[in-house]
């Protein structure tokens, strides 16, 4: 096989962790502690300086998303033999309709075929795929494995409950006080950005607005001037935020998808190309969790997939060379089972593929390849984890937005950089 | 101490709870407490004080009403739960066909009419409940025993579940609601019991019932109990078969786990078939972790802080009576404590259903509503975790532009299906908001200039009312 191998051994090391792990801890307990004591120890952090206007955009596909017939390995006998009814057809199947195809990357791997609005991207080495990643949870359940990763642990027990993405604000080196510097698009604020006192949710820009006159607006900062409660701080965030949204430059007319991702891409770039502090965005596709009828070239997977390339193809036409300086993350909680199911579906499953698009990006496909075979495969018959997830993220935090307290977003983390950012 | 601060305790409790070896159960929810963040500053009146911890605040006219009972006598009044309902809540809830309909009849209606008749439910009771302790109550299970109304088959059996469970329950013993959430199909089927066999057991249900609704993470037990729970429950599930009511509770033998089982030290013998799940609800409801466990939660919700005198008092409480919620309640909610704890941060429902009551509209809690509160971040039934929605303030940051924005559409008469008519003066909003100490003072040079409506919107939108 062609895929690029990294040789990482800190998933199996995880596996028994044991007396490593009470190290990390008390270290870390220590720092922390030594941190607490001393208003010093902020300021002594408060020094980074980050590269002009980074941006890293999270999409997290809620649902499992099926890694192995998003980047199918193609050159795997054993990936067809356990999906018959389900298998994305070899590039060169001429038994297949060519729209049925792999889309080939390097001969091992290739995309699904719903995919090809981003083959011009990965032409052009704007874009990575790291196969066989995940978190260490094995509950099989999505709430358990997306809190894992929301929160930035290896599974959903024990750790912190406040995101990873929060604890990357708040250890960050670098100054930035924008009212929008944490955004994330839909109702509530996810679970990665729990905790942090400056990010903001909002629907929509355009409906991001006060529904009160200016007298209404003028008495409300009136109100909410003072106070450090954690409500009346999150008022003055969000009136500092309403006047920036005011003064936004319209969004692109560039041909976004209408679906809501489609329209969240679109708004993302709108505020990286207005230059108002964004430094993490957070989207959410959920739909991913294909138990029954999930198709090959075309079907339920295939549309969320066509929706999801359309909408980053236009992210990245629309902001062109701005693009150096925003890193796409696309991840999923956990893959799906290797063998199909009698439902022409398939079971959750464990390790799945991340996604990676824009500044920085190692173009590729990366894997330690685990095998399909079935003494090759975990759990109930799961695609092996050989990569942690929480490297990636820590090494995108490091390289993109130069924060390096990668233990304290990553609690009980032994950073490894993979290498697929720089 | 601000907001770095503590998640910097947070990482240091993480390493800690490492350091000592703890088990990861024991550190799962361990880092969560926020030391206490600064305040508004409160100096509030005992009746607006009892209509907000009790219920969800003060309609005009209650403040004089409480105000003439003393708190003995209303605390009182609203344990015993035997207000009768305002007529248009009956009226109301007679309209929704997930009231109306019969077992399975109700999987003949979309899921999504299905959820959002459960929500209105939810709202209308909590608006116009009169025993609105029994109200609070009713949402306090609701998040004690979280269902996600949107994982496969919720929906429908939540329908049941919110009656049999939780509003039977409400003020009565912790032993009744435990067993009826253990039997509810809502429950086996959101935590996966109803995938729970013999030589394959899910733990799902087994975990959560220990940690989150029973004993507490601290409560003593082990993986291995988690295991060996989840055996004693092997078999508890949803009825599918043909020709049987559908969708109501089961046991079948047939995967039941028949061998013994040795749960926090005591065996349960081979051959107990549905008693072993049954004697471990016994075995939880009477244990002393569970005692300490409810009360440290009935004392946030009723304290807003976790004082340990009252915990005590509390579990001393529920062991003497059996789990009983009145004689738990009693003493605090008559205490001066209650008076003078600090506030909390009102969630999104919390927000609305006290903005609704405040200007005592006339509302059918309809779609209008129920998209504010969702958009808020708080739509009724749809927190996908089982540990119900968050009670920190900080989770709810996101809410404020939504909580402005239905102050606005309230008290300007442009919230669809919700009427506060004519007399919806800034009066009554005062009344309940005026007496919190320090808003006079705010608001009164504010809302010169502004129109009644918007100076309406104003009270609802101040910080002093995002707390209760």
């Amino acid at each position: 096989m062609k895929a690029e191998w990294w040789s990482c051994d800190d998933y199996a090391q995880s596996q028994k962790i044991s007396r490593r792990g009470l190290l990390v801890g008390s270290s870390l307990a220590l720092y922390t502690l030594a941190l607490k004591q001393s208003a010093l120890g902020q300021i002594a952090l408060r020094t980074g300086k980050q590269k002009e206007g980074e941006t890293v955009v999270i999409v997290f596909l809620r649902g499992g998303a099926d890694g192995l017939n998003i980047v199918v390995p193609h050159g795997e006998d054993a990936y067809y033999k356990a999906r018959p009814a389900l298998a994305i057809a070899r590039p060169n199947d001429a038994s297949a309709h060519k729209e049925d195809r792999t889309l080939d990357l390097n001969g091992f791997f290739g995309l699904h075929p719903a995919l090809a609005p981003l083959m011009p991207l990965y032409g052009e080495g704007q874009m990575a795929f790291i196969h066989a990643i995940g978190s260490m949870d094995e509950s099989h359940s999505h709430f358990e494995a997306m809190y894992a990763m929301e929160r930035g642990l290896a599974s959903s027990a024990p750790g912190d409950a406040s995101g990873w993405l929060a604890r990357h604000l708040i250890s960050s080196s670098v100054v930035n006080d924008s009212a929008l510097r944490a955004v994330a698009i839909g109702g509530t604020m996810p679970d990665s950005l729990r905790g942090a006192s400056n990010a903001l949710a909002l629907d929509s820009l355009d409906d991001f607005k006060l529904q009160g006159d200016a007298g209404f607006r003028a008495a409300l900062d009136k109100l909410y001037a003072n106070g450090g409660d954690p409500l009346t701080q999150a008022g003055r965030q969000t009136l500092k935020a309403l006047d920036k949204i005011q003064t936004l430059p319209a969004g692109s007319a560039s041909p976004y998808p209408q679906s809501d991702i489609g329209q969240g891409l679109r708004q993302v770039a709108q505020l990286i190309k207005s230059d108002v502090g964004l430094e993490v965005a957070c989207l959410d596709k959920s739909g991913w969790d294909t138990h029954v009828t999930q198709g090959r070239g075309t079907g339920i997977l295939a549309s969320q997939l066509d929706d999801i390339a359309k909408g980053l193809a236009a992210f990245a036409t629309d902001l062109g060379a701005r693009m150096k300086h925003v890193t796409v993350v696309a991840q999923t909680e956990f893959g799906r089972r290797v063998h199909e199911n009698d439902g022409f579906g398939t079971d959750h499953g464990h390790a799945s593929v991340m996604l990676l698009l824009g500044g920085g990006t190692v173009p590729g496909v990366h894997t330690k390849w685990p095998g399909l075979n079935d003494d090759q495969l975990s759990g109930p018959g799961d695609l092996q984890v050989t990569t942690d997830y929480r490297n990636v993220l820590a090494e995108i935090l490091a390289k993109r937005l130069q924060n390096k307290a990668s233990t304290q977003v990553f609690p009980g983390l032994q950073p490894t950089f993979p290498g697929f950012t720089a | 101490m601000d907001r770095r601060d503590v998640l910097k305790l947070g990482l240091a409790g993480a390493g800690i709870a490492a350091l000592g070896g703890c088990s990861p159960l024991a550190a799962r929810y361990a880092v969560q407490e926020d030391p206490a963040l600064p305040l508004p500053p409160r100096d509030v009146e005992p009746e607006v004080r009892l209509l907000n911890r009790l219920g969800f605040g003060g309609r005009p006219g209650d403040i004089a009403r409480v105000a003439a009972a003393g708190q003995g006598a209303f605390v009182a009044e609203q344990l015993a739960a035997e207000q009768k309902e305002d007529v248009r809540l009956d009226l109301l809830l007679a309209g929704l066909d997930i009231f109306s309909m019969k077992g399975d009849e109700i999987e003949d209606i979309h899921k999504e009419q299905v959820l959002f008749e459960l929500q209105r439910a939810d709202l209308l009771c909590a608006v116009y409940g009169r025993n609105q302790l029994f109200e609070r109550m009713t949402d306090f299970w609701l998040n004690h025993f979280n269902i996600y109304a949107l994982k496969t088959d919720s929906a429908f059996r939540l329908a049941g579940d919110t009656r049999k469970v939780v509003r039977a329950n409400a003020l009565g013993k912790f032993p009744d609601v435990l067993r009826a959430s253990a039997h509810s199909p809502a429950m086996l089927g959101y935590l996966d019991n109803t995938s729970n066999k013999s030589g394959v057991p899910n733990e799902n249900y087994a975990r959560e019932l220990m940690e989150l609704h029973t004993l507490g993470v601290h409560g003593g037990y082990t993986q291995r109990d988690v295991m060996e729970v989840a055996r004693c429950l092997t078999g508890w599930t949803v009825e599918d078969r043909f020709l049987h009511p559908r969708g109501q509770f089961r046991f079948n033998p047939d995967v039941h786990d028949a061998g013994s089982k040795e749960v926090l030290g005591q065996t349960i013998p081979a051959g107990g078939g549905q008693g072993d799940g049954e004697r471990v609800l016994d075995i939880l409801a009477k244990h002393p972790a569970t005692a300490k466990h409810l009360s440290t939660k009935l004392c946030r919700e009723f304290l807003g802080k976790e004082d340990p005198a009252w915990i005590d008092r509390m579990s001393s409480a529920y062991l003497a009576s059996g789990g009983d919620l009145r004689e738990m309640l009693r003493p605090l909610l008559t205490s001066q404590d209650l008076l003078t704890a600090p506030p909390i941060a009102k969630r999104p429902l919390d927000f609305v259903a006290s903005s609704l009551r405040a200007t005592n509209a006339n509302t059918d809690c309809g779609q209008a509503v129920v998209d504010h509160v969702t958009r808020m971040g708080q739509g009724p039934q749809l927190w996908p975790m089982p540990d119900g929605y968050p009670e920190k303030a900080a989770a709810w940051s996101g809410s404020m532009l939504g909580r402005w924005n239905f102050a606005l559409a309230l008290a300007g008469g442009k919230l669809a299906g919700t009427n506060i008519g004519m007399e919806a003066s800034r009066k009554p909003i005062e009344e309940i908001l005026g007496r919190h100490g320090g808003a006079d003072d705010l608001l009164g040079p504010t809302v010169n200039g502004l129109n009644t409506p918007e100076a309406a919107a104003l009270c609802l939108a101040s910080p002093e009312f995002q707390w209760r």
